[in-house]
């Protein structure tokens, strides 16, 4: 099988300092990974290299097989398979419904598929009456899940999320948990960015641990062998099994 | 006093009566400014976002060079393209000077350096978080730009409001490429200035009442916007 991302020799610079610096990695699709450290480890970096926001400034970087193209207008092409749900969420200007159809209006899906996959990615995070609401009138917790929202309606092959239970109070996170699992079991590829590593362990997320930008190990021996299962949540989180593509 | 006032007296009721040479000049003034900033919003605004969004070499240049270009005295402009489009200038076969199409590019000169300066601003004072996150979503670099121009849109109007304020009030560009041509190119500024070196103090004021009040529109826009 075609490894969804490979890097190779991958040394990515800023200012002048080197960030991240990578021999090989190879992450394989349906898998569910988790990339832990220490603030300035090079978490986030990395994610925004998956994420092909960023082009690494140096190695290899191969999405699916291709090497990263050169015209932006390709590389977009690319991005869309891919969506990064950011540790701080922006919401863009609006009511919640707005920033769903975003994407899905780039990707000229007609107003119905859109109507449709926005109520289910709202249902799914347990806001499903959230549609009209303005986003200034959101709570942090809301905040987060419109964004995993957004990201879910996309239907993208992999989901990059960056320290998502950040900001979330003790219930909306215990939410949040069994969303992913739900996620990971549809076998979604996820690749999800903590510095809380009995979630990852909680989550049997493929532990990579990053130190001053390099890989230390990957992945946990035992990493697989606890699993979670939250279900009643009283947020109602509802991981309904994503619709095809 | 009493010269004051009734050279008040007389300008309310010229305005009040629709004086028909107040209204063309007050037509001119609006007609030729709104064009110009239109035009200068089309330039200048995308560029503003470019000089903001990408780093490219010169560009600390380029922005002293646009706090440089704001400054410049409007008969500078005036002069200079009044060498361009006089008869022996490059561009005097297509006969525009003295007319409203000159005026108007003299003042898309004067305007594009503010709007494209208070746009590099707003879009730099932006959430930085408003790029990658469109880019996430999907959109290419121009649908990205774009998305970063809606979210700072007061800022953007903010922009081309001052531009708008600083082109309607200026003399130096009408009266040289305009020529102050009545009924043509005679805007409030240029009639203001010749009225009362004829004496006609009274004119001058009713078309100075026109035009404070338009600054005044102009500035509690402005207002309204900073507080949004």
């Amino acid at each position: 099988m075609t490894p969804l991302y490979e890097l190779n020799r991958i040394e990515h610079r800023r200012e002048g300092r080197t960030v991240l610096a990578i021999d090989r990695l190879e992450l394989q699709p349906g898998h569910f990974y988790a990339l832990t450290g220490a603030n300035g480890a090079g978490k986030s970096t990395l994610l925004h290299l998956l994420a092909l926001l960023e082009r690494p400034s140096g190695g290899e970087l191969r999405f699916d097989g291709q090497t990263l193209p050169g015209s932006n207008h390709h590389l977009c092409r690319l991005r869309r398979e891919i969506t990064l749900v950011h540790q701080a969420p922006f919401l863009l200007a609006g009511t919640v419904a707005d920033n769903l159809a975003f994407g899905l209006k780039l990707r000229g899906l007609p107003r119905r598929e859109r109507n449709r996959r926005t109520l289910w990615a709202l249902q799914t995070v347990g806001l499903g009456d959230f549609g009209e609401r303005r986003v200034g009138r959101l709570s942090g917790g809301e905040i987060q899940r419109v964004a995993l929202a957004r990201a879910l309606a996309l239907r993208p092959r992999v989901l990059l999320l960056d320290e998502p239970s950040t900001g979330l109070d003790e219930s909306s996170a215990a939410a949040f948990e069994g969303l992913l699992a739900g996620l990971r079991d549809q076998g979604l590829s996820l690749v999800m960015a903590s510095h809380d590593r009995a979630l990852v362990q909680r989550l049997g997320a493929e532990e990579i641990r990053l130190a001053e930008g390099r890989i230390l190990g990957h992945p946990l021996a035992d990493s697989t062998s606890h699993r979670l299962a939250v279900s009643g949540s009283s947020l109602c989180l509802n991981p309904s099994k994503m619709p095809g593509r | 006093m009493y010269f004051l006032g009734d050279s008040l007296g007389t300008a309310l009721a010229l305005l009040l009566n629709l004086d028909r040479e107040v209204l063309t000049t007050v037509w001119t003034s609006l007609s030729v400014s709104f064009g110009a900033i239109l035009a200068a919003m089309v330039v200048a605004v995308p560029l503003g976002g470019v000089i903001a969004l990408r780093e490219f070499p010169g560009k600390r240049l380029t922005l002293t060079l646009l706090n440089t270009l704001m400054a410049m005295p409007t008969v500078v402009v005036g002069l200079l393209i009044y060498g361009l489009l006089s008869r022996q200038g490059p561009f005097g076969e297509h006969g525009l000077l003295f007319t409203p199409a000159a005026m108007m590019l003299g003042q898309i000169v004067l305007a594009v350096p503010i709007v494209a300066h208070y746009t590099v601003a707003a879009v730099t004072g932006a959430d930085p978080r408003i790029l990658p996150t469109a880019l996430t979503l999907g959109a290419g670099p121009l649908r990205a730009m774009l998305r970063i121009f809606l979210e700072v849109r007061f800022g953007l109007v903010a922009a081309v409001v001052a531009g708008f304020g600083r082109i309607i009030a200026e003399v130096g560009v009408a009266m040289m490429l305009g020529g102050n041509i009545r009924g043509y190119t005679r805007t409030m500024t240029t009639a203001i200035a010749l009225e009362t070196s004829k004496g006609e103090f009274a004119f001058a004021l009713a078309l100075g009442l026109v035009l404070m009040t338009v600054a005044l529109l102009v500035n509690l826009f402005l207002n309204l916007l900073q507080q949004r």
